[in-house]
């Protein structure tokens, strides 16, 4: 089952600067749109490290900051808190569609 | 190359205007390069954006573009669609100050975006920031019966004025300004930095009653007058001397506490308009008295259009309202009288059942620019209730524009009803926020579709906030619901109530522990039914609350959850 | 810090801080915090030559107010240093209250006090430089550099 009793697990995350998009820092030091791809800090320590690498990758981000997620058995990361899900995965309901006349 | 506007019935650029505004882009475009470029941090260049109305949400950019006082033209309209499409996800969201907002642009384009807004005289401007924003109007306005003169001419001034204002645009915070013409105040001036409202004295003169200190968010309070009577020409010194005294003395130690009602309330009205009244002693006859001339030249382009009277009613709408009763509740919610006999100001309700409210695809909007063109004049307005407004429709074709608003989607017969709900963007959307907001107007709009229901429980505002910040405004609804979280759990507050209109402006009293999403449903239900039980023959929800009070209520809600 | 000066040669007298100016007030330079009362300046204006406000953080507007209130109201024509967090982007507004020296450290500052007065031709509100507002222009008025 995911776990992160202890808030240890984190992701780095920021927006892209030229475009808005949600990216999250992966094990070689990229920005990624791919939450799946995202390196995880799995202590307080790694944590500290994974921030800072993030800090030094943010020429091209907005403000970058840590995420605590759980982590299933076969490795899916789920950010912990509603807004960061909301942030991974979008909007919760459908956005009207550009040549509807209708709500769908 | 850009042609030539066609006439509107309100204020058109001329080549200072679009000087400016194109200059402007070219700023910001630049701006926008250095950014990219690391040569702008982040920390210099946020004001930057925000003062041209660029918002970063949770996704992505949100793109504010202003819609000076509600009102614009069919062409503008159409942009507006056209700009959603290429920039965006073609799709746009009406808001609480009569602005456009776009959810997903790049950074990189807002520039294009910008530059395209200029074809058609329009821009994003101060629509973010601690700067004067977009000042709101009556959106009824040029068009009420009830009205003594147009506010939107004195909006135009005061936009004017505000904009790159070299003193203003670092305040301590935020400032709103709305404007009415008229005794029922449909600009909410009780709840603004700075409301104005147009009245005529025992001497026939017309003039401004200042408001100041209203606001909503986290310490909401409702304005008080800081001056009762102020020539309408003294307009800009008087506002000039009172933006001074709270740039220069408004709070900077805390940002929850730097609007200018917290100054207001802090010092006193009495101190604060000794020191408005003392510097404007000194600017008062200065260069920003505006000449008659001036004034003249911009009043003159709000001239009303050359509406002939016709008859009061129409034998087709008589005929028409006999057999088709939605068609007959959509006359008594949607359409108001205009002062022109023969006419009338039509609401299109943006908040069909289900849907998130205030939003428009851009086919929705290049349609409804179709209609305004054919049947009010080319122009529309924005409310700040997150609807469109045809404001020029004779009486004789509303059997033909209810047909065609219909096929849109827009034609549901619910304003001022339980499902013409005012909602925030909310969690789905913005960084502010602690709850979602749309998907709770989306269940409560579904319970409420049947409009025989609405019209049965009669006038009853549901005004929707995802978090303090109130801009779904839910201090002032008759009910409220206020997002919060407990513990990463999403959970409403639901307070009763609140009212903007004018002589009866009150926030509204939270009735009890919050709840979570799934039971605000039964308990707005709960509300309802408990008025439905209570209420004397014609009294309107608000006013059985007063006359009975929370007690009933509260009990009703919290037994039945 | 580097010193830029619109008005030429800025001067180069040590502005002392309000309170001990107040203490010496024939001295004719202040430098002023901008929660201090610009009014307070008033019977030595004629003496002073230069005078600093200060900008804490770009975003603190309050000096704008207290530069417009000493070259407007109180007619003050010696220097006007704007010092602290001091911007190419808000050097535009500065100009229009009034500033003519500036103390930033920013890259390309110089060159973009040059080029300042260029961004915007066109204004709509009158201030402390002379540029008329479109308002007025409309009705006749011109700018006093334009032909």
């Amino acid at each position: 089952m995911a776990k992160n009793l202890s808030g240890d697990l984190q992701v780095a995350s920021a927006n892209r600067l030229v475009d808005g998009t949600v990216v999250w820092l992966d094990e070689a030091g990229q920005w990624t749109d791919r939450l799946q791809l995202a390196a995880v800090a799995r202590d307080k320590r790694e944590a500290e490290i994974l921030l800072e690498r993030a800090r030094v990758e943010a020429f091209t981000v907005v403000d970058p900051f840590l995420v605590a997620v759980t982590e299933d058995g076969d490795g899916t990361i789920e950010p912990l808190s509603l807004r960061e899900k909301i942030r991974a995965s979008g909007l919760t309901f459908e956005a009207i569609a550009a040549d509807a006349v209708r709500y769908a | 190359m850009r042609c030539a506007m066609p006439d509107t019935h309100f204020y058109r650029y001329d080549a200072y205007d679009r000087t400016l505004v194109s200059e402007r882009v070219e700023q910001f475009r630049d701006q926008v390069r250095r950014r990219l470029a690391g040569e702008l941090t982040e920390e210099q260049f946020k004001p930057l954006r925000l003062h041209n109305g660029l918002y970063l949400q949770l996704h992505a950019y949100m793109l504010r573009i202003a819609i000076p006082y509600g009102t614009l033209s069919s062409r503008q309209l159409r942009k507006l669609a056209d700009i959603s499409r290429r920039f965006d996800r073609g799709y746009g969201h009406f808001t609480t100050r009569q602005n456009l907002q776009l959810n997903w642009i790049r950074l990189e384009d807002a520039p294009d975006a910008l530059a395209a807004l200029a074809e058609v005289d329009m821009h994003a401007m101060q629509t973010s920031g601690n700067c004067i924003r977009n000042v709101t109007a009556d959106h009824y306005a040029g068009a009420a019966i009830d009205e003594i003169e147009d506010p939107r001419i004195w909006a135009e001034i005061v936009r004017q004025w505000s904009t790159l204002h070299p003193e203003f645009t670092f305040l301590p915070r935020k400032f709103k300004i709305a404007i009415t013409g008229s005794p029922n105040d449909r600009a909410a001036v009780r709840v603004h930095d700075i409301g104005l409202r147009l009245w005529r004295n025992a001497q026939g003169e017309v003039g401004f009653e200042v408001i100041v200190g209203g606001g909503l968010g986290r310490t909401p309070m409702i304005g008080k007058t800081l001056r009762e009577f102020l020539p309408r020409d003294e307009l800009l010194a008087y506002l000039e001397s009172t933006l001074r005294v709270y740039n220069r003395y408004g709070r900077r130690d805390n940002l929850y506490k730097a609007r200018i009602k917290i100054l207001v309330h802090e010092v006193g009205v009495e101190k604060i308009r000794d020191e408005v009244e003392a510097e404007y002693a000194a600017t008062r006859d200065g260069a920003l008295r505006l000449p008659a001339g001036a004034i003249e030249a911009i009043a003159r382009q709000f001239a009303p259009p050359d509406l002939q009277p016709r008859a009061a009613t129409s034998g087709l709408v008589e005929a028409r309202r006999l057999t088709d009763p939605d068609f007959a509740l959509w006359l008594k919610s949607n359409v108001a009288p205009h002062r022109v006999p023969g006419y009338a100001i039509v609401t299109a309700s943006l908040k069909p059942a289900g849907s998130p409210p205030g939003d428009a695809s851009a086919t929705q909007m290049e349609g409804i620019a179709d209609i305004a063109e054919a049947y009010s004049q080319a122009e529309l307005r924005v409310s700040h209730e997150q609807n469109l407004i045809l404001p020029h429709v004779a009486v004789e074709d509303l059997p033909q524009v209810y047909r065609s608003l219909e096929v849109l989607g827009f034609a549901e017969a619910n304003v001022g009803k339980i499902t013409d709900i005012i909602a925030c963007p909310g969690l789905d959307y913005c960084a502010l926020a602690n709850a979602r907001s749309i998907p709770v107007a989306q269940r409560i709009s579904n319970h409420f579709a049947s409009l025989a229901r609405q019209h049965e429980i009669g006038d009853l505002k549901v005004k929707i906030s995802g978090c303090i910040n109130a801009c779904g405004h839910h201090h002032v609804g008759h009910i409220g619901i206020l997002g919060v979280d407990k513990n990463g759990v999403e959970l409403y507050q639901i307070s009763l109530g609140g009212d903007v209109d004018f002589g009866r402006t009150a926030i509204g009293t939270i009735l009890g522990p919050a709840v979570t999403a799934d039971k605000v449903v039964e308990a707005v239900d709960a509300v309802v039914r408990t008025y439905l039980a209570a209420r004397a023959e014609g009294e309107r929800f608000v006013d059985t609350y007063r006359r009975i009070g929370a007690q009933p209520f509260k009990e009703n809600v919290y037994g039945s959850l | 810090m580097a010193l830029y000066s619109e008005a030429g040669l800025p001067a180069s007298y040590v502005a002392l801080p309000f309170a001990e100016w107040k203490t010496r007030p024939e001295w004719p330079a202040v430098s002023l915090a901008n929660t201090d009362p610009v009014e307070d300046l008033a019977p030595h204006l004629a003496r002073l030559r230069l005078i600093v406000l200060e900008f804490p953080k770009f975003s603190d507007g309050r000096a704008y107010s207290q530069a417009r209130l000493l070259r407007g109201r109180m007619g003050y024509r010696g220097e006007l240093r704007a010092t602290g967090a001091v911007l190419q982007d808000q050097v535009a507004f500065m100009l229009r209250c009034g500033f003519d020296s500036f103390e930033s450290d920013q890259k390309g500052f110089g060159e973009a006090l040059a080029r300042a007065r260029t961004l915007f031709s066109v204004v709509y509100q009158p201030a402390e430089d002379d540029q008329v507002p479109a308002a007025l222009r409309r009705l006749g008025h011109r700018n006093p550099a334009a032909s």
